[in-house]
């Protein structure tokens, strides 16, 4: 058996529905026989009636309701068709969602499925990442899995998990990534994993650049360079036990993240292990990011945008050299 | 390359004597390469004939690197490889790597290398680029916990990038010297080591002369006391410095510091390291009141007795080393102060005495001044140590 990343965000929603009967589907085109703008819900209207359900075309209505029925003890999943639109939802997730449980202590266990980041074509509102925007808010609990068991698991998590969870699922995987088997329990949320052992340099990431970095690692092997890959898993909280003792290791940080470059989760990494894990360091912490501008149609200026195998190496390298 | 020697991270080809088809023996000296060291040959692993030599001349090679290929029967390339020394590279393997992210400047450099291979542990960088004294946060993190300053990673040679000292090259130098004889520095070693190593962060310079000793010693033997001829020397140095105060001035940030006293210290040596009392106010101590707190002084250093207030303050201090026989120096002032006077070992020379017409019986002694060349410069130096020869040249004044 093969499963593709999206397959086990599919399959995850179908063992929440059929385990847990407060669980139910909320978005756009969700339901019926479409089945989602990526078919992440496919065939699910039609084995669960009456729980995943269509919405107007209006994601603050859409994380409102949610949160309503939420406070009433129900445990909503929705999916937003793309990870740029939840910016029209940004009071709800973060005015309202982020800090009810604080004012009344009653929680909100909503989960937000984003399709976030790039692909081939994509443009500016169909290609961001939308993760660091959610972390800095307090109140949420942000979510980028790299692999499709921690896409499976991580999402099951996710609906479990009392407060917020903010679950960023990389288009680009949706297809590319494929697994023999789904596990049935993954690592605890917000602890980290280490993707490859090394010994020489730490790179941080997580989602696709996760196994971008994991390219450049096996690359780099054979000039006898041996690159650890922390998979941070959740952005929030962010594991800096794991990346102070992979530093602690390799006295070399580089930290590689999808989105723009302005603060964000690597500046976050680097500012922890700078200020943590300062006697750690043989070399000043390097930083990739997309570049700061909107992101490009054109497939060749969005490769350009996008940090890939081929940038990371090089710093990779340089890094190395420092 | 072969590894050439302990310290030894790279070598320049020099010379290849060898071109493509030749016939070598083993053990044949093919390439001659240069290190910081010495011109070494490297040698034919086996018997066989040169296939192609990639090494260029002038370049440099970290150790592991391929310099070149010997076809080989079977049989001797059998016999080589159970011979293969420790370091063995996998170059051949790797690609020339398209490094975008090297400079320019470095690009043809650091190209001409990569298909050379890396060295474990680090990649090849020419040693003149930046880093050589650059000590990483994580190091240096190290070095505090183990008490250590830049003075003790001085015999280090570093293998990491433009030769800078790794954590590894540390821990290494830490495990070679556990298999040595290995004892705690003793307090007083440990604070003459620091002061020392503190003191030769500055500019320091020295000026000496030669001085005639004969009237100090006939003006020793007309005192009760017999002062030796270093605190003769350290009352000399009082006067000059009470006529010209200034000579002792510290030099801090922008300002100049001038002491309101003539304190002057003397070193004297105690079991294992130095100490030097402070002479309070010496230019206004007679002679003989010198000799009574010298006295004093030396026998509560011997018993390690003086405190530190007791050696504060001094703004110059007198080594008499002449008192092991040695006959100059070029000791270092402390770290506080700006001049260290030195007295060498007296000894007959014959002088021309120009109204007799000949050499005469003369007891002569080396006197160095040391001084930062931050606060004084040679001559304002050298004025003052002619000051002091001058004086003790007519002891009767002091």
């Amino acid at each position: 058996m093969s499963i593709t990343y999206l397959e086990a965000i599919r399959e995850a929603q179908a063992r929440l529905l059929r385990d847990d009967e407060r669980v139910f589907i909320y978005g756009q085109d969700v339901g019926g026989t479409f089945g989602g703008a990526f078919k992440a819900t496919k065939g699910l209207a039609k084995e669960f009636p009456n729980r995943v359900l269509n919405t107007p075309i209006s994601e603050d209505a859409i994380v409102g309701t949610a949160i309503g029925a939420a406070i009433k003890g129900m445990r909503p999943i929705v999916e937003m068709q793309f990870a740029d639109f939840s910016s029209t939802a940004l009071n709800q997730i973060l005015n309202h969602a982020g800090t009810h449980y604080w004012r009344t202590n009653i929680p909100v266990p909503i989960t937000i499925r984003l399709p976030s980041g790039g692909t081939k074509g994509s443009g500016p509102f169909h290609s961001q990442s939308m993760e660091s925007i959610y972390a800095h808010y307090p109140g949420l609990i942000v979510m980028t899995p790299a692999t499709v068991e921690d896409a499976y698991t991580m999402l099951i998590d996710a609906v479990a998990i009392d407060d917020p969870v903010v679950y960023c699922e990389h288009k680009y995987l949706y297809y590319h990534l494929k697994a023999d088997k789904l596990p049935d329990k993954g690592l605890p949320t917000g602890r980290a994993r280490i993707a490859r052992e090394g010994r020489d340099l730490t790179i941080v990431t997580y989602s696709a650049m996760v196994q971008e970095s994991l390219a450049v690692a096996g690359e780099l092997a054979r000039e006898n360079l041996e690159i650890e890959v922390v998979d941070l898993r959740t952005v929030k909280p962010l594991d800096t036990d794991t990346v102070l003792a992979s530093v602690a290791r390799t006295g070399r940080l580089l930290c590689v993240g999808e989105s723009f470059p302005w603060g964000g989760a690597t500046a976050e990494v680097i500012a922890r292990v700078t200020s943590e894990g300062f006697h750690l360091l043989d070399a000043a912490p390097v930083r990739i990011n997309a570049k700061d501008t909107p992101i490009p149609y054109h497939p060749n200026l969005w490769s350009a945008h996008r940090p890939g195998a081929k940038m990371i190496a090089a710093k990779a390298r340089a890094l190395l050299k420092e | 390359m072969p590894q050439l020697g302990e310290s030894i991270a790279e070598a320049t080809i020099v010379d290849i004597k060898v071109k493509p088809g030749d016939e070598v023996a083993v053990d044949q000296e093919i390439i001659d390469v240069e290190t910081n060291k010495a011109v070494m040959g490297v040698t034919t692993p086996c018997k066989g004939k040169i296939e192609k030599i990639t090494a260029q001349l002038k370049e440099t090679y970290p150790i592991g690197s391929v310099l070149g290929y010997v076809e080989a029967s079977e049989a001797d390339a059998a016999r080589f490889k159970k011979q293969a020394p420790p370091p063995q590279t996998v170059a051949e393997e790797i690609p020339a790597r398209a490094d975008q992210e090297v400079k320019p400047a470095r690009q043809e450099k650091v190209a001409a290398r990569d298909g050379d291979g890396a060295r474990p542990g680090g990649l090849p960088v020419p040693a003149t680029l930046k880093g050589a004294s650059f000590v990483s946060p994580r190091v240096r993190a190290r070095m505090a916990e183990l008490q250590l300053t830049p003075a003790d990673l001085a015999a280090i040679t570093g293998t990491g990038a433009g030769n800078r000292v790794t954590i590894k090259d540390l821990e290494n130098f830490l495990h070679k010297i556990d298999s040595q004889s290995v004892k705690e520095a003793s307090a007083i070693r440990a604070g003459v080591a620091d002061a020392m190593r503190r003191s030769w962060t500055r500019p320091l310079s020295t000026v000496g002369s030669s001085v005639n000793l004969d009237p100090v010693l006939q003006d020793r033997q007309s005192r009760d006391t017999k002062p030796g001829p270093g605190l003769y020397a350290t009352r000399a140095l009082a006067l000059a410095l009470a006529e010209s105060p200034t000579a002792a001035a510290k030099l801090i940030g922008n300002r100049v510091v001038q002491s309101n006293s003539i304190d002057v210290g003397v070193a004297v040596e105690a079991e294992d390291g130095i100490m030097v009392p402070v002479i309070r106010n010496a230019e206004k101590t007679s002679l003989a009141d010198l000799v009574k707190k010298y006295q004093e002084l030396v026998d509560l250093a011997r018993k390690r007795r003086i405190s530190p207030d007791m050696q504060a303050g001094g703004i110059a201090t007198v080594s008499n080393f002449g008192t092991f026989g040695v006959e100059w120096g070029t000791p270092i002032p402390l770290p506080d102060q700006t001049l260290l006077l030195g007295l060498g070992a007296g000894k007959k020379v014959p002088s021309w005495d120009e109204t007799k017409k000949e050499f005469v019986p003369k007891t002569e002694a080396q006197i160095t001044l040391s001084f930062d060349h931050r606060s004084i410069d040679g001559g304002g130096a050298a004025r003052l140590l002619k000051r002091v020869i001058e004086l003790l040249e007519e002891p009767s004044k002091l």
